[in-house]
């Protein structure tokens, strides 16, 4: 594919493929036909793959395309069964991550893996304190250094504080500092934008630039296809655990990637909502949920909406913007400290989230360690909501399997087997048995916080069915989501929140993905 | 898709478990079992191995007496199940078993307070009003439970040898002589063993197939996952210190009727042996996971395991209580290695 490409640029805009350009250089890092099987599935099937001095390569590509068993290849987690690794012209193995980290081969995960409560200095030189001669911790050096190699990427923080005072994107920017004071001259960064605002995710690329000058090589792995495209020099597309090709990022689109990454033409997904979607008129029912003046010290303040039976309110905005803590007073998990919510017209204050669920409020939380019971069954984290309606006095599991078995499948759960661990799901398929907990009684108000992020295409399209099912059947959805695509895609009426506030609501007129996010 | 849901109900999880084979269906019946099977493993091989080197071990009389060994112990452990699985602990159990057994026989002497028999109830009422305390300070105003139930220790402790003015107290209930005694039997079976056995079933009944169980098991296991699928989690967590408690007390009761005395300062091994027996059992200290199953299993270790080491020949009797160390400690590992088979064999499926 990408050979034709590069012979008929006239007819195909996509840019010239990479061979070009890798001849150019010596790559410092190079995977040679590399197979990884687990049991009998195939996560890589003969992978080449290479890192020139001095890049930022991007790798995208669907869920279970092979980004993951990639990265745990380079970083010595899993051995290739066939292939080899080529590391500054040399075949190397890596037998743990240990020896992966001794050649120069840094990660930064998702889950980041600091120490809140150590100073940003003392993070920075984890595990590699600089000494004074009598062999104690040298904390005056070790500030300075710490200001200096912070300093160099841009990061401008009192390395004095605790690190757990730094916004989550602060937090990753020392990491990054960590990894590349220990002597990693290559860097792999798994989705390091996923829970970063706009102006944090420039300031993570103005520093993966920074790095770049300097001769480190990264390789970025992200869903955002527009932040691979924002800063990446070439992008690998991985598709069904083989590579589809490697194309510098001269021209190239987010049409292009998402072609390549389904293999189907992407005008017909809707995807990409640059164009604008207009909103259908509002809904003229009586409003199920009101709320007036609601403020909670610290996170938001005077904010005022309704959400109304069959119509989907989308709630839009960067982390941070309050939206969650939104939700969780609506849940009954935090208490306002002012404002009123009305529902069906009477006033309500839940105090717990058992009272606000018994009035028929749900909430689907964004963070999947508050929704999933990894080490217990699909039907236990199922039926646990509504236990109360499923079972009278006795519990029988016999009838809990069967009402969970409907439940996921009606979602989509893949296996649909409620005896199975929840935790032995991919994360999106725990996402939908979250969201399975809350349709064995239908609530009158679905609040959901990120329903589909993690979610590959045909699975966020499964999820986002079931939620307009849900809305003909009367339900008032409330959608929230930092991803304006989601929030276009489906909302009836949006509202824009920033810094804890409505900054703007959408009723019945064209909205863009531009002018929703001028908003945020 | 959404449109044929209501066709397909049912059909899926059938077909599912039709695609698998009698050997992965048992593989993954013993995977999920590991927590059972370790301790029962452990618990015939013991079993098996006293009753081959000793004579005594396997008469009427010693099987009795192990049971009347146990049971008190068995009776505190069906509630220290429920804190454990809840991800808490209670420390103060063995001081508010003593406290309930003194307070008892404290209000049948009645020099203060003289309630006859009906100091039976009042004092397992004070235990529960101990358990109510600890689970209100630990569920709502946020003291670790370590904490508040290391305070409680100290406070029931205190009170026992305040109330008794620090004296043995040797006129008790004959209620309780009664139920503690080995010759009360029913069938053959020591009554005390049978109080124990109605608390064990009632804990499993409770843990298995209520509403309330289900919350404790959820809790421990992810307390903000319960909570957001509004769950109450502090009453959870409240309801199982009371529990804790009120066991503890009967366990108290127990021992007054089986020693025929209240002893304030009589009882504190009680603690580590409950515990070291949920978690013998194969109870995880981090919560979510194990049961009642677990602990009969634990109990029945522990009671077999002490009583046989004293039936041993050629064992100094000095060496015994190290002896018994290593062995629970054997049977740890054995949990700890099924464990992670079952761990690998989870992450295969």
């Amino acid at each position: 594919m990408a050979t034709k490409m590069a012979t008929d640029p006239a007819e195909c805009p996509t840019p010239p493929s990479s061979q070009v350009q890798a001849n150019a250089a010596e790559p410092i890092l190079a995977l040679r036909g590399v197979t990884k099987r687990f049991g009998g599935a195939t996560a890589l099937d003969g992978v080449d793959f290479d890192l020139l001095p001095g890049e930022i390569h991007g790798l995208v590509g669907e869920n279970g395309a092979g980004k993951s068993t990639l990265m745990k290849i380079l970083s010595g987690v899993h051995t290739p069964d066939e292939g080899e690794i080529v590391l500054r012209g040399e075949v190397v193995q890596f037998s743990s991550p240990a020896e992966s980290k001794a050649r120069g081969i840094g990660m930064i995960y998702q889950e980041l893996s600091c120490m809140p409560a150590l100073t940003v200095a003392e993070n920075v030189f984890l595990g590699s304190q600089p000494t004074t001669r009598s062999g104690l911790i040298d904390w005056k050096s070790m500030r300075r250094h710490a200001g200096e190699y912070l300093g160099a990427l841009g990061i401008d923080v009192d390395v004095a504080s605790p690190l757990r005072t730094l916004s989550l994107g602060g937090q990753q920017l020392v990491e990054i500092a960590r990894v590349v004071y220990s002597g990693a001259s290559i860097i792999v960064l798994d989705e390091p934008t996923s829970a970063l605002s706009g102006p944090e995710a420039k300031r993570l690329f103005a520093a993966m630039n920074e790095l770049k000058a300097r001769g480190t090589s990264l390789v970025f792995i992200s869903h955002f296809l527009e932040d691979v495209l924002a800063v990446s020099d070439r992008v690998t597309v991985l598709k069904n655990s083989r590579k589809v090709a490697t194309l510098s990022n001269n021209g190239l689109t987010k049409h292009h990637l998402i072609q390549m990454m389904i293999g189907r033409d992407a005008e017909t997904l809707a995807e990409s909502y640059e164009g604008g979607v207009t909103l259908p008129s509002p809904s003229t029912s009586q409003p199920v949920l009101a709320v007036e003046g609601l403020s909670l010290a610290g996170s938001f303040a005077d904010v005022s909406f309704d959400a109304r039976p069959g119509e989907i309110l989308g709630i839009f905005g960067n982390l941070g913007a309050g939206m969650t803590e939104v939700a969780r007073v609506l849940f009954g998990r935090e208490q306002p400290t002012s404002g009123t919510m009305l529902l069906d017209g009477k006033p309500i204050a839940p105090k717990t989230t058992r009272e606000a669920k018994r009035l028929g409020i749900a909430y689907l939380s964004e963070n999947r360690r508050a929704t999933i019971f990894p080490r217990h069954e699909i039907f236990k984290n199922i039926t646990l909501a509504h236990l109360d309606e499923i079972v009278g006095g006795v519990v029988r599991q016999s009838r809990e399997v069967a009402i969970a078995g409907d439940l996921a499948k009606r979602t989509g759960v893949r296996p649909p087997d409620p005896i199975l661990a929840a935790g032995n799901l991919s994360g999106g398929n725990q996402q939908k048995v979250a969201l399975a907990k809350w349709l064995t009684v239908q609530p009158k108000v679905l609040i959901l916080n990120e329903p589909t992020r993690g979610m590959d295409v045909g699975a966020k399209r499964e999820v986002l069915d079931l939620i307009k099912a849900l809305k003909a059947e009367g339900v008032a959805v409330i959608l929230i989501s930092t991803e304006p695509e989601t929030v276009l895609a489906e909302a009836d009426r949006i509202l824009v929140m920033a810094k804890g506030q409505i900054a703007k609501e959408f009723v019945a007129e064209r909205v863009s993905k531009d002018l929703l996010m001028s908003y945020a | 898709m959404v449109q044929e849901m209501p066709q397909g109900v049912g059909a899926p999880l059938g077909d599912h478990v039709a695609q698998r084979t009698g050997r992965q269906v048992a593989l993954n019946w013993a995977s999920r079992n590991a927590r059972l099977l370790a301790p029962l493993v452990t618990l015939i091989i013991m079993f098996i191995f006293f009753s081959l080197v000793t004579d005594v071990f396997l008469t009427t009389q010693n099987l009795q007496n192990i049971v009347t060994q146990i049971a008190p112990i068995a009776v505190a452990a069906t509630g220290v199940t429920f804190v454990l699985l809840c991800a808490e602990i209670d420390l103060s159990i063995a001081s508010v078993a003593t406290f309930t057994g003194v307070l008892a026989a404290w209000f049948w002497v009645g020099d203060t307070i003289a309630l006859g028999n009906w100091g039976i109830p009042v004092a397992i009422l004070i235990a529960a009003a101990i358990g109510l305390l600890n689970g209100y300070m630990v569920a709502f105003v946020g003291i670790p439970s370590f904490m508040m139930t290391l305070a409680m220790l100290t406070i029931a402790r205190g009170l026992s040898i305040f109330v008794s003015a620090g004296k043995p107290i040797f006129e008790v209930p004959p209620v309780l002589k009664q139920l503690g005694s080995v010759s009360s039997q029913i069938l053959g079976i020591p009554v005390i063993g049978l109080v124990a056995l109605a608390v064990l079933l009632l804990g499993e009944f409770t843990l298995s197939y209520t509403k309330f169980g289900r919350y404790v098991y959820m809790t421990g296991a992810n307390r903000e996952a319960a909570e957001m699928s509004g769950v109450n989690t502090r009453q959870v967590v409240m309801m199982s210190l009371v529990i804790a408690a009120v066991t503890a007390g009967v366990t108290g009761l127990l021992f007054v009727g089986r020693l025929s005395s209240a002893n304030p300062s009589a009882g504190e091994d009680i603690l580590i042996s409950t515990i070291a027996a949920v978690v013998l059992g194969g109870t995880s200290l981090f919560g979510g996971e194990g049961g009642m199953r677990n602990t009969i299993l634990g109990l029945l270790i522990f009671g077999i395991l002490s009583n046989g080491l004293n039936l041993l020949p050629n064992i100094p009797i000095t060496f015994k209580q190290a002896l018994q160390g290593i062995v629970l400690l054997a049977a740890l590992l054995l949990n700890v290695f099924a464990l992670r088979i079952e761990r690998v064999q989870t992450r295969n499926e």
